[in-house]
């Protein structure tokens, strides 16, 4: 299980005053840890350079309705 | 008239909203097709056994049939929503990386970084579809927000609907024991 985890997940070092920062920012937000938003906030930052390109490319679609069919809600 | 709608990504509470407006005393739109089960127990409520996308993206959904009833429509589905009805749309938001994690365990697949950063994706141009179109009426809620105090989430939905909802019935509808994707990650 712990094996698992660490092929899943990587340490990232941040100053802790801003992970404190961050940990009051999410507060009554639905984001469950600091770390959740920081990925969420990087993932973006990608999603948006990639947009520039295109904001939802085909590519992203055919990944996306490869999953939805995986989970059954495209034929 | 109002065609209701419940989106967001899958596994992001969506079948948890139909329920609470199903309880709240909403007419409810859902066939049996697709049947409850471990990944949702309470039941999908989903339409066409939760391939009306398919129908969306042919314009074959008869989406007059539905006025003034509550139907789920995923994200993706949005991009199809026809033209000529008013919607109000509740828009289920959860932490991303547990919507990640329950449709990996649902779909007994990992999910590459791509796909997840695809779905990052899918997920801002379906909140900006919604800003940009007239006919829409919108209101995001986040999934686990409703865990924490359903009666507050639920208010706000009330208001938004125009205070319509039952909500003693309608907070019945949350059961914290099928929060099952937490996802931990050390900190």
């Amino acid at each position: 299980m712990a094996d698992e985890k660490e092929k899943k997940y990587t340490t990232v070092s941040i100053p802790t005053p801003l992970f404190r920062k961050i940990e009051e920012r999410i507060k009554g937000t639905g984001f469950t840890s600091v770390s959740s938003y920081v990925t969420y906030v990087l993932r973006e930052i990608i999603a948006e350079d990639e947009e520039d390109e295109e904001p939802f490319s085909k590519d992203d679609e055919e990944r996306v309705k490869e999953r939805l069919r995986a989970l059954g809600y495209l034929d | 008239m109002v065609n209701y709608i419940v989106s967001g990504l899958e596994r992001s509470g969506t079948s948890m909203m139909m329920q609470i407006l199903y309880l709240g005393g909403m007419k409810v739109a859902f066939d049996e097709k697709r049947k409850p089960d471990e990944h949702n127990p309470r039941g999908y409520f989903e339409l066409e056994g939760g391939k009306i996308i398919n129908r969306l993206m042919k314009g074959e959904f008869p989406m007059e049939k539905y006025e003034g009833m509550v139907i789920k429509i995923t994200s993706f589905g949005l991009r199809y929503l026809p033209r000529g009805f008013r919607y109000k749309i509740i828009y289920m938001r959860r932490d991303m990386e547990e919507i990640f994690a329950s449709m990996e365990k649902m779909s007994g697949k990992p999910l590459s970084e791509e796909e997840k950063i695809a779905f990052v994706k899918l997920n801002e141009y379906a909140l900006s579809l919604l800003e940009r179109r007239r006919d829409v009426d919108y209101i995001t809620v986040w999934y686990n927000k409703v865990l924490e105090n359903p009666r507050r989430e639920i208010e706000r939905v009330n208001d938004f609907l125009g205070r319509i909802l039952d909500v003693d019935s309608a907070v019945k509808a949350v059961d914290p024991s099928l929060y099952r994707s937490r996802v931990e990650v050390n900190e």
